[in-house]
Formats: structure tokens, C-alpha cells, sequence
């Protein structure tokens, strides 16, 4: 468990660092995450242990979230002005992403597998 | 017995001056999201996340805490977001030998998924007249959550709206996938999986791993795919479109 979440802030520490002095427009850890995946992707496999955190973060990755999505009491007001614009793109916005990837998924893959 | 016993008053200051009180509620909350969200068969609507927050929102409303309290002491759940998303790079890691298979129809499909998403949603609200903050978080909220509140930051809009619009994005995306797939026929998991992935985030994942595993190690290389997609262009973007 330990090994693994060292590994884990070591690579956060690298992509905050190349985050602050090179890349200022890309956050540190998605710099972190994608030198971890060269990384992972160099070696060939992953370590028991980073397995181990990297499937309880991403199981309770919600509970992280908690903290900064409380503040929408602050702007509630601001919300409900704006309430049918903030419904109608969210709910357009969700239907054509799935139905235009979809789309392209099902051009592209042609005469492969399209059963089930 | 009660004679000795400190006022009231006094633990309550003591106890409200503490991080205690806030990590004790967002995870006492928390739990009771996920208790409600099993005991409905996991139901999308009942999102754990979604529940927790209006348990807190109306916890802290009650007592009168401030918001900026509060979150004090809840920052330390919030830091561990950073950590979170380099772990994305497992999922994706272990995605990778789908993403070999099918190197062209997934990438153009990210693409083409991606752009869609980022640009539908501001300038479907901007279109409506939403105001600029609300814009630049709907932006935000196209990928998943832990790297949208990161690119909110950098682009000067809201982590918190940010992260409420990519969980509603989440919910609705698990609750209306299946519908939208089936009208435009794609059958085929991964197929269905990868798309789910890209508009629907985690919860969308969660929700794919759930009905097939095969559609959920889609779904996962793709949220973590558009995820490090979006976190390299939605700063260009914004700055193109203002």
C-alpha cells in the first residue's frame, strides 16, 4: 500500500514542479498522471501495491469532490437566474457527446463487430 | 455527574475550531450516500456524491458554519484530488491493449466525442445567455471531475460550479446512455463503453463496469484519454472563444 502511494506523490511532486516552471497551462497532475503512464507503459506492469491505491481512489474517487462542490450554496442565486440555460447544456451537451462518439465509433468499425 | 462537565457552548467551539468537524461530516455524509445508493440497487439518480453534498450543504446552512470553514478543515479530502488523478494512470495503463487493438476508430472518436462535449455545452449556454462565470464552467466540466476542477483553475472559472456540473454531467450521462445508444444503434460494448466514457466521466464508468466489463475497461480508458485530451485543450479553446 505504502510503495504504492510513495510512487504515486512522486510523480504528483514531478508534475507539479514541470506544472509550475515549464507547462503553467496544464495542471500538475495530469502531468503527474501521464509520466506515470510512460512510466507504467515503459516497465510493462504495474506493482501489487500501486494496483492496490490506484483502484481505491478511483472506487471512491467521489468523496474527493465533496469538499469544493458543497460551495454551490454560494451560487445558488447565480443558478437559479440561469437555471434553463445551465439545464438545457448540460442535458444536450451529455446526449450529443454520447451520440456523436458513438456515432463515429460505429462509421469507423464497419463490417467488425457490431453484434453483441 | 453533570457538574463537571465543560458547557455546551464551550465543546461546540472547540469542536467547530477543529478540521474534525468538517472531515467528520463530509465522510459521515459520504457514507450515508453510498448506504442510500446500494439500498436502491444503485440507481444513478441516488449518486453518493450528489447526496452527500446536500447533506453538508444543509449541515453547514444549519449551524451557520461558512462555507470557507467549513472548508478549512475539509481541504484535506480536496488536496488528495491531485493524487487521485495521477492514479487515473492505471486504469488507463490497463485500457491500453483495447486502445492498440483499435488505435483509429477509439482516437478519432476521443476527438471527435471531445470537441463535441467542450464546445456544446458553453456554447449552448452562452447561446441561452448564461453568464460568463457559468460558461466558463460548463468549459470545465467536460472532463472528469478531478482534472476539470485543475483545468477551472488555470482557465479562471469556478472548481466548485466545475465540479458540480461534471457530476450532474455524470448522473445524466449514466441515466441517459443506454437510451441514446440504443437510437443510434451502436451495439457492440465497446463501442458503447468508449462513448459512455467520454461524455459520462467516472459515474458513467462506474455505471458501464456494472452492466460489462468489457464496456467498462472502454469507458475507463476513455474518461482518462479525454481527460488528459481536455486538460490540453480547453485552456486553446477558451482562449479562442473567450
Amino acid at each position: 500500500m505504502i510503495s504504492g502511494l510513495v510512487q504515486i506523490l512522486l510523480f504528483q511532486g514531478l508534475g507539479e514542479l514541470v506544472s509550475k516552471f515549464a507547462l503553467p497551462l496544464i495542471p500538475g497532475p495530469v502531468i503527474g498522471l501521464t509520466a506515470l503512464l510512460g512510466f507504467l507503459l515503459a516497465r510493462g506492469s504495474i506493482g501489487a501495491s500501486l494496483d492496490l491505491v490506484a483502484g481505491t481512489f478511483s472506487q471512491h474517487l467521489g468523496l474527493l469532490f465533496i469538499p469544493a462542490a458543497v460551495g454551490v450554496v454560494m451560487f445558488l442565486p447565480q443558478l437559479q437566474t440561469h437555471a434553463v440555460a445551465v439545464i438545457v447544456a448540460l442535458v444536450a451537451s451529455v446526449i450529443l457527446t454520447i451520440a456523436v462518439t458513438a456515432l463515429i465509433l460505429k462509421t469507423f468499425a464497419g463490417g467488425e463487430d457490431n453484434g453483441d | 455527574m453533570g457538574t463537571n462537565l465543560p458547557p455546551i457552548a464551550e465543546i461546540w467551539v472547540y469542536l467547530s475550531g477543529s478540521p474534525l468537524l468538517a472531515l467528520i461530516l463530509t465522510l459521515t455524509a459520504y457514507q450515508a450516500g453510498v448506504l442510500v445508493y446500494e439500498k436502491l440497487n444503485r440507481n444513478p439518480l441516488a449518486n453518493p456524491v450528489a447526496i452527500a453534498v446536500l447533506i453538508v450543504a444543509s449541515a453547514i446552512t444549519l449551524i451557520g458554519m461558512p462555507y470557507g470553514k467549513y472548508f478549512e478543515g475539509a481541504q484535506f479530502v480536496h488536496f488528495l484530488l491531485g493524487t487521485a488523478t495521477v492514479s487515473l494512470a492505471v486504469p488507463i495503463y490497463k485500457g491500453y491493449s483495447a486502445l492498440h487493438e483499435r488505435m483509429l476508430p477509439l482516437l478519432v472518436a476521443l476527438i471527435g466525442g471531445g470537441a463535441t462535449s467542450i464546445l456544446s455545452a458553453a456554447g449552448l449556454a452562452r447561446l441561452l445567455g448564461a453568464d460568463p462565470a457559468i460558461v466558463g464552467a460548463l468549459y470545465a466540466k467536460s472532463v472528469t471531475a478531478p482534472i476539470a476542477m485543475g483545468v477551472a483553475e488555470r482557465i479562471g472559472a469556478s472548481p466548485t460550479l466545475t465540479a458540480v456540473f461534471a457530476v450532474c454531467t455524470g448522473i445524466l450521462g449514466a441515466v441517459l446512455g443506454r437510451y441514446v445508444l440504443d437510437f443510434v444503434g451502436a451495439r457492440a460494448w465497446w463501442q458503447r463503453g468508449f462513448a459512455i466514457g467520454v461524455a459520462a466521466h467516472g459515474i458513467g464508468t462506474s455505471r458501464a463496469f456494472s452492466v460489462h466489463p468489457e464496456a467498462g475497461t472502454y469507458a475507463s480508458l476513455a474518461m482518462g484519454l479525454h481527460g488528459i485530451l481536455g486538460a490540453l485543450l480547453i485552456p486553446a479553446v477558451v482562449s479562442w472563444f473567450g
